[in-house]
């Protein structure tokens, strides 16, 4: 309970923050558009060629896009800068303030940045997928629904936990930037289903990088591909990864000396 | 009466890696690495009572922050007992957390581009202070910091002095009994010392906190606490009063006065610290002053003789000169 207390206090912090910064605004609408741009052109050349891809339809693609759209925005407003200012924070030894504080430390150093903005990603995304399920001609259906805002969170959880798991090597090896940065670019990988990548690939995607549970599985949901063998799988998958990224952290801060002053 | 803070036989030592200078060494680092061990804090035991202000001094690299922090709960002591309020700080209790503070003058935790006002309120969420209590003890702090009209205005307007005001009173909003002050008033202007001095004073009298600070503005020290404590490479080198610590090693006075003729040597007095035209200072053994202050001014025609115990900044800095050997 004072855990999401405290987390709700951080995120009206970060929120009166962003409005000092209004012209992030139109940049992030501006990048919005570009990003979704090239992502609909991208689209409609493939299907200029063909109407599957690895069983995929052309709206059932969109879908994916607009997940992958809305997932890209809250990690980049809710996920990312938080393990960015902790990586900063690992490096030069100021994380001190935030492990005298009698909170939970992890939970404290998971909220404490939020991007207002991005969250215009996470609007257009959606929008994306209410096309796409219009295009679709889509019928309300409670465990699609239910399946697809779970696959969401449980995605959610799962990429947190892989940046944490990144993050906190940091106690170790100082200097993470660069594998926080491979993120990024694997992540643009979710673009397309990863069923349609070869086999390597796509365990990579999976159980390395969950990108494919961030982005696949919920697109999946929505669009009546989901089983419930792979719903019980993303649990599973979200429990593990989420243990290992606390005890990695636990260990991380009792190892954690603090650069000197 | 029991005491707060008790240490014993402290020791706190890193592995640092070590290497030569050069490419062919750092090639040789990726696969082999030496390390050595560096002492920050090598056994050092003193007890602190309830309420008071004990000035923690050494130079840089003596192992003060690293002690502070041990305290704080941040390191984990390598060796020896610690115990703070009871507690083992190391384990971060919160029940400790919420007693203790620690602030650094060479850091900021107070939100950037808000007004105070809203990073004050996040420290209430995180400490879970009532909201009556809480307004309370921030309206009495921000009177007492005189900082009315600076609240409201986003922290990365303020100055330096005025900032650290600000980061004082959001460390201090629980209402911590225990304060460690690593450095609070570094690079802040002489009215802005004295005015953070002043709060820090005030805050203890009020709440019969205990405070341990470390400072190199010896001003610091000497107006607020009675009890220094004093390290260097990590070992204990003095622990008592102020007073009797300037006794203690303060073995020179320094003896000014004016001539009339600035040709002349007063090496055979004592040793010459400053000849600023016709205005001369010396350095003499404590023991040999009244001697030389009578030959000065039945030899010399010297006018406007003063003696003058040496400042603080100079004894501290024979203590450091002095060999531990020497203290024993």
């Amino acid at each position: 309970m004072t855990g999401i207390k405290l987390a709700f206090n951080y995120l009206r912090i970060g929120i009166m923050n962003e409005f000092q910064y209004r012209a992030n605004l139109y940049i992030q609408i501006l990048q919005t558009f570009i990003a979704l741009g090239t992502g609909l052109i991208g689209l409609n050349l493939v299907f200029a060629q063909t109407s599957q891809l690895g069983g995929w339809g052309k709206a059932d693609l969109l879908a994916v896009m607009g997940v992958f759209t809305m997932t890209g925005g809250f990690i980049r407003a809710a996920i990312q800068p938080n393990m960015e200012r902790l990586m900063e924070e690992i490096r030069e030894g100021t994380l001190d303030y935030a492990l005298t504080k009698p909170a939970d430390s992890q939970l404290l150093v998971s909220v404490r940045e939020f991007r207002l903005w991005q969250l215009v990603d996470v609007l257009t995304g959606a929008i994306v997928v209410i096309i796409a399920l219009v295009q679709l001609n889509w019928l309300m259906d409670i465990w699609s629904v239910l399946g697809f805002f779970s696959a969401l969170v449980m995605g959610g959880l799962m990429v947190y936990c892989f940046w944490l798991i990144i993050t906190s090597t940091a106690f170790w090896f100082v200097r993470v930037h660069e594998i926080a940065n491979l993120f990024e670019g694997l992540y643009a990988a979710g673009r397309w289903p990863v069923d349609i990548y070869p086999n390597w690939l796509r365990y990579g995607l999976t159980f390395l990088v969950p990108v494919a549970f961030a982005v696949t599985v919920p697109a999946s949901a929505i669009t009546g591909r989901l089983t419930f063998e792979t719903w019980l799988g993303a649990l599973a998958l979200t429990v593990t990864l989420f243990i290992i990224a606390r005890t990695i952290w636990l260990i991380g801060v009792k190892n954690y000396s603090g650069a000197s002053a | 009466m029991t005491s707060v803070i008790s240490i014993s036989n402290l020791a706190k030592h890193y592995q640092v890696p070590e290497r030569e200078a050069g490419l062919a060494a750092a090639a040789k680092g990726l696969f082999k690495r030496t390390y050595k061990t560096v002492k920050a804090v090598d056994g050092i035991s003193f007890e602190i009572q309830p309420g008071e202000v004990v000035g923690f001094l050494g130079p840089n690299g003596a192992g003060k922050t690293t002690t502070l922090k041990m305290l704080s709960g941040l390191l984990h002591p390598t060796e020896g007992e610690l115990s703070v309020l009871g507690y083992q700080p190391a384990k971060r209790n919160h029940d400790y957390l919420r007693r203790i503070t620690l602030v650094m003058g060479n850091r900021n935790q107070l939100s950037w581009d808000l007004p105070a006002l809203d990073s004050f309120d996040l420290q209430r969420a995180i400490y879970g202070i009532p909201m009556d209590e809480f307004k309370r003890t921030r309206d009495e702090f921000i009177e007492l910091l005189d900082l009315k009209d600076l609240v409201q205005k986003p922290v990365r307007n303020l100055s330096l002095g005025e900032r650290m005001k600000m980061e004082i009173v959001g460390a201090l909003l629980h209402k911590p009994k225990i304060l460690f002050l690593d450095e609070p008033t570094l690079g802040l202007d002489v009215t802005m010392q004295k005015r953070i001095r002043s709060f820090i004073a005030e805050y203890n009298k009020r709440y019969d906190a205990t405070v341990l600070l470390t400072s190199h503005y010896m001003a610091d020290v000497e107006a607020l606490c009675k009890r220094v404590i004093v390290i260097h490479h990590g070992q204990l080198l003095f622990d008592g009063n102020l007073s009797s610590l300037k006794e203690k090693f303060s073995a020179f006075k320094t003896i000014s006065f004016d001539i009339d003729n600035p040709t002349q040597d007063f090496s055979q007095f004592g040793d010459v610290i400053a000849m600023d035209g016709l205005h001369v200072t010396l350095r003499v053994p404590k023991e040999k002053t009244s001697a030389v202050t009578t030959q000065l001014l039945s030899q010399l025609a010297v006018d406007d003789l003063t003696v003058e115990s040496t400042p603080i900044e100079d004894v501290i800095e024979s203590v450091f000169s002095v060999k531990k050997e020497a203290m024993e």
